[in-house]
């Protein structure tokens, strides 16, 4: 299946609610997306990092270094009270906006 | 403090986010292969196909994260700042609502002292700093004649015409007089006029507001017409306003000017004070050609890429072509010791504030900086006090993990809160001081100290509070508060942390002294610093005492004087002595008039005309002339203003036009030109008045101070108006009621025997002396005022170290008295230490007293800088006050049960 590039605001919902779940370094976030999509969402990495970096200064996320299970450096992203109000409101936006779209594209087949 | 940084992640710089950005993209390139590995690609196919993922390249990736990371983490570091100083804010908010009176004492105290400083700062940069209000005012020169004698004079027509083709270092030189002139027309009016040459406003780099500048024709030569530029003011004034002004004709002295045009508003000529600029070519040749007429000032604009100091020696060089061109006539008369004339240039700017007003205004700038200094030092000691207390609140942040350098910067905000509080206050306080400053609008007090300036742009008027003053006072402020806030946030954060946690937070273990030898030497600067201040205020007090009490010479009290002048052609030269009896005689018939009298010159109004006087029974000389004030006076002048006669007689009414010309010197011109000789009698010449052909001196009268009252009476002689009458002349009206309620009645009675003549300057003879003494009276007043703030912080100073000393040392006095020590000895011990510490204080401050009081050397009158007496009173009040303050606190050590002390 081909798949669509992310719209900006979007990726951030959806990364906040990958996030929502428990702390996550990069690659853990974009496999949480890959196996809740279905492989049907290509997040682009460097995008994803633009993500983090823009939630972070809006205070949505926080990040800290820790070791992983593998016992291996990496930077972990959490969720922010200022996130979650935003993920609440934002996630359902998007949802609306999702059940729009399908409305139309459903309607024309 | 925010979380995610101090305890996730710790501080760290923004440049370092690079770095971490490629140990996370690395990290990511890493568990992407890993994955795809896992896919089933190769090794190497994986990490290429991680990298891919990446974007177009891992560098270009590495690059433009890492440059949004380091952007990320400067605004984090922002917002962390920001969150930590509104939370330190909130904490001092806190703290200084919960101690409401030690927060009021401070802003209260800040409030005076940055007002202060604002208030005088206002002044400075009105009168000595703001940029004068002319096209590149750097570039303007004024330009002065230099005598042998005389120091810097004006210019007379030739001479200036002379320089101006001999110079190359100005693009244009305009020159400019100012007198008073009769505005014709319904009610006839004194006004200033500006006698100017044609490129005056294009030198100054003005412009007309209506109408049109003065043509360079106008400058072709003498006899050019007459041509006047009337200042807004008179336009509104007196036409309304009208658009069609100009061409109009306006009467000055009876003689018609066209109005070209009207000046910009708030141009009131270089003096200030003009309503109307006429062109000098109106003048005709005779007059304008006179060489040593010497009535006018210069000011030049440099050409582009002259320099001031290059201007200054060509103008020296040109200078003596000058005189060359224009040697001293034969049979001229000069004080002076030879001839030697050149000429000078200086920065126009120089000549803004006479050098008197530029000192005062500095001495008072350096005095109000002493009090809000101690001001600083007095909260920097009651905020270390303070942080003694709060020991164990400091040791419990150092022990979870505070730094010392964040324990500062709490104590600073804490401090800039209040330096805020104060400042803010100290605004209002200043905004007031200024509006009272630029009301005091002393400008006829200080032609009477002889401190007038030269440009009238720069007056009393133009002080205000502005962006600058309010900008000075923003770093006045922050200043302040990091002074006071420094040596108390270093100071008190230096606790030990065991010792801060383990003791009751009140007395420090006996042997570290560390906290409280800060605070004396607190004490020893405030008491140091006050000294200094009390040194200056106590000395210009002393002058103003002596001011008060100099004898003037004359009794004013029930005196008030209208100055009056008579229009050319208004009356003939031959019935101005008729005239002025007539007026004698309208205004004597006055109800409640005691006495009238006439005299063209008042007494302390800083300065009357003079000339050369010379000795018909003596060989005479060109150079090396007595110099005399001439006086020209109605005979009942004497005795109206109490002055006394001391040989011969006095002027009498038979001293008319025809009678042999007598005059009446006063006692210094016979100390000076006749010692061990009689006076009366004798003959001599006087270069006014038609006296040079010789007069006989009649009399010798008591010495009066005409200049400045701090000026002793210089050789004066005194013509009767019977025998010589000027156009003008100041009506002396003496009553036994109050003087004032005659301005109106004398008005109307001048008014009706001379309805040509306008009167103005109506005031009583009591007032001109106050003014004489406002400059004084203000210096002192004001230092004074700053004086005694200091003396109040630095008794404050001490009070608060000494019952803190008390409170430390209540376990000591305990032990003492248990051990056979009386109440009398508790006394002595701490009022000691106070009077200990405020003489250290009080001998630094005399040893800066005795240099920083030299600065006030010309300021004095009749006292010098190291006056004994002054220091003796200081020594003896600051004594006084420090132990007061030191033996309030040793009583209550005195006083301490030793039972409840041990306990």
């Amino acid at each position: 299946m081909a798949s669509l590039p992310l719209l900006k605001g979007t990726l951030d919902v959806l990364v906040l609610k990958a996030l929502a779940w428990g702390p996550k370094h990069g690659i853990e976030i974009i496999d949480w997306l890959e196996e809740r999509s279905g492989g049907s969402l290509d997040v682009d990495d460097g995008a994803l990092y633009f993500a983090l970096h823009r939630l972070e200064e809006r205070d949505h996320v926080a990040s800290a270094w820790q070791t992983t299970d593998k016992n291996r450096r990496a930077r972990y992203y959490r969720l922010r009270p200022a996130g979650k109000v935003y993920l609440r409101e934002q996630g359902a936006a998007v949802v609306q906006y999702a059940q729009a779209l399908t409305a139309i594209l459903e309607a024309g087949s | 403090m925010n979380d995610r940084h101090r305890f996730e992640l710790g501080l760290h710089r923004p440049e370092r986010a690079r770095d971490e950005m490629r140990e996370e993209l690395e990290f990511h390139v890493r568990e992407r292969a890993a994955r795809l590995e896992a896919r089933g690609l190769s090794p190497d196919a994986a990490l290429a196909e991680a990298r891919r993922l990446l974007g177009d390249s891992l560098d270009t990736a590495t690059t433009t994260l890492g440059a949004s990371a380091e952007r990320k983490e400067r605004k984090l570091r922002m917002r962390d700042w920001m969150h930590d100083l509104v939370t330190d804010v909130r904490y001092a908010m806190r703290g200084l609502v919960r101690r409401p009176g030690f927060s009021a004492v401070a802003i209260l105290t800040l409030a005076i002292g940055v007002g202060g400083n604002t208030a005088i700062y206002t002044a400075v940069d009105a009168l000595l700093l703001r940029a004068l209000p002319f096209q590149e005012p750097d570039r303007l020169m004024d330009l002065v004649l230099t005598g042998p004698e005389s120091g810097p004079t004006e210019w007379s027509y030739p001479k200036a015409e002379a320089y101006r083709r001999g110079q190359t270092s100005f693009a244009s030189l305009a020159l400019y007089a100012s007198r008073p002139m009769t505005l014709g027309g319904e009610n006839p009016e004194r006004i200033t006029i500006e006698t100017v040459s044609a490129d005056y406003l294009r030198t100054l780099g003005l412009r007309v507001a209506r109408g049109a500048d003065f043509g360079p024709a106008v400058d072709a030569g003498p006899g050019a017409g007459a041509f006047a530029l009337i200042s807004d003011g008179l336009w509104q004034r007196r036409y309304a306003a009208a658009p069609d002004v100009v061409g109009k004709m306006v009467q000055l002295d009876n003689r018609s000017y066209v109005i070209l045009g009207v000046l910009p508003p708030g141009f009131r000529g270089i003096a200030g004070d003009a309503d109307a600029l006429i062109n000098l070519t109106s003048r005709d040749a005779e007059s304008l050609g006179e060489a040593w007429s010497l009535e006018f000032s210069m000011v030049g604009r440099l050409k582009p890429g002259v320099t001031p100091e290059h201007a200054s020696a060509e103008t020296q060089t040109v200078g003596a072509e000058v005189y060359r061109a224009f040697p001293q006539e034969a049979g001229t008369l000069t004080t002076a010791k030879s001839f030697e004339w050149g000429a000078d240039a200086r920065a126009f700017d120089s000549i803004r504030v006479a050098p008197g007003l530029r000192r005062s205004l500095l001495v008072l700038f350096a005095a109000v900086g002493l009090v809000l200094l101690i001001a600083c030092v007095n909260l920097a000691n009651l905020l270390l006090a303070r942080a003694s207390a709060r020991r164990r609140e400091i040791a419990v942040r150092l022990a979870i993990g505070a730094t010392r350098l964040r324990l500062v910067r709490l104590f600073l905000t804490e401090s800039l809160v209040l330096a805020l509080a104060g400042g803010v206050l100290g605004v209002a306080f200043a905004w007031w001081a200024a509006r009272a400053l630029a009301a005091l609008n002393p400008a006829s007090a200080l032609q009477a100290q002889a401190l007038a300036g030269g440009i009238g742009a720069v007056s009393f008027e133009a002080i205000r509070l502005d962006g600058s003053a309010l900008l000075f006072t923003l770093l006045v402020t922050l200043f302040a508060g990091v002074a006071f806030g420094l040596v108390p946030a270093i100071g008190g954060t230096r606790a030990d942390l065991s010792g801060g946690l383990k003791d009751d937070g009140g007395a420090p273990p006996p042997a570290r002294h560390g906290l409280r030898i800060d605070r004396r030497a607190l004490v020893v600067a405030e008491v140091a610093l006050a000294i200094v201040l009390l040194a200056g205020s106590g000395l210009m007090i002393r002058s103003l005492v002596n001011l008060l009490r100099v004898d003037l010479g004359f009794q004013g009290a029930q005196v008030l004087t209208l100055r009056m002048s008579v229009p050319q052609g208004s009356v003939a030269p031959d019935s101005m002595p008729g005239f002025y009896d007539a007026v004698n005689e309208r205004l004597g018939a006055l109800p409640g008039v005691r006495g009238v009298a006439l005299a063209d010159c008042a007494p302390v109004s800083g300065g009357c005309n003079g000339t050369i006087m010379t000795f018909t029974d003596r060989p005479r000389s060109a150079t090396g002339n007595a110099m005399v004030g001439v006086h020209w006076v109605s005979p009942g002048w004497f005795a109206l203003m109490g002055i006394g006669l001391k040989r011969g007689r006095a002027l009498e009414a038979g001293d008319r036009r025809g009678t042999p010309k007598v005059i009446v010197i006063n006692e210094e011109a016979a100390r000076r030109y006749f010692p061990g000789e009689d006076p009366v009698g004798r003959q001599v010449g006087v270069y006014q008045g038609g006296f040079h052909t010789g007069a006989t001196i009649v009399g010798v009268v008591g010495d009066v101070r005409f200049g400045t009252l701090e000026t002793p009476a210089q050789p004066d002689v005194y013509i009767s108006y019977g025998q010589s009458s000027p156009a003008r002349a100041m009506v002396f009206v003496k009553t036994d009621a109050d003087p004032a309620s005659l301005a109106g009645p004398a008005r109307v009675a001048l008014g009706d025997v001379a309805p040509f003549a306008p009167v103005y300057d109506v005031r009583l003879m009591r007032a001109r002396v106050a003014e004489a003494t406002g400059q004084a009276r203000l210096s002192a007043g004001l230092l004074a005022g700053f004086a005694v703030m200091a003396l109040a912080l630095a008794v404050m100073g001490i009070y608060g170290v000494m019952s803190f000393a008390v409170t430390l040392r209540t376990r000591e006095v305990g032990i003492r008295v248990a051990l056979g020590a009386d109440r009398g000895d508790v006394l002595r011990l701490f009022t000691r230490e106070g009077l200990v510490l405020c003489g250290i204080g009080m001998v630094l401050g005399l040893a800066g007293a005795l240099v920083a009081t030299r600065v006030l050397r010309t300021m004095l009158y009749g006292v010098v800088p190291g006056d004994p007496v002054t220091y003796v009173a200081i020594v003896v009040v600051v004594g006084a006050a420090a132990l007061l303050a030191s033996w309030v606190p040793a009583r209550r050590a005195a006083g301490l049960d030793p039972v409840r002390a041990l306990n």
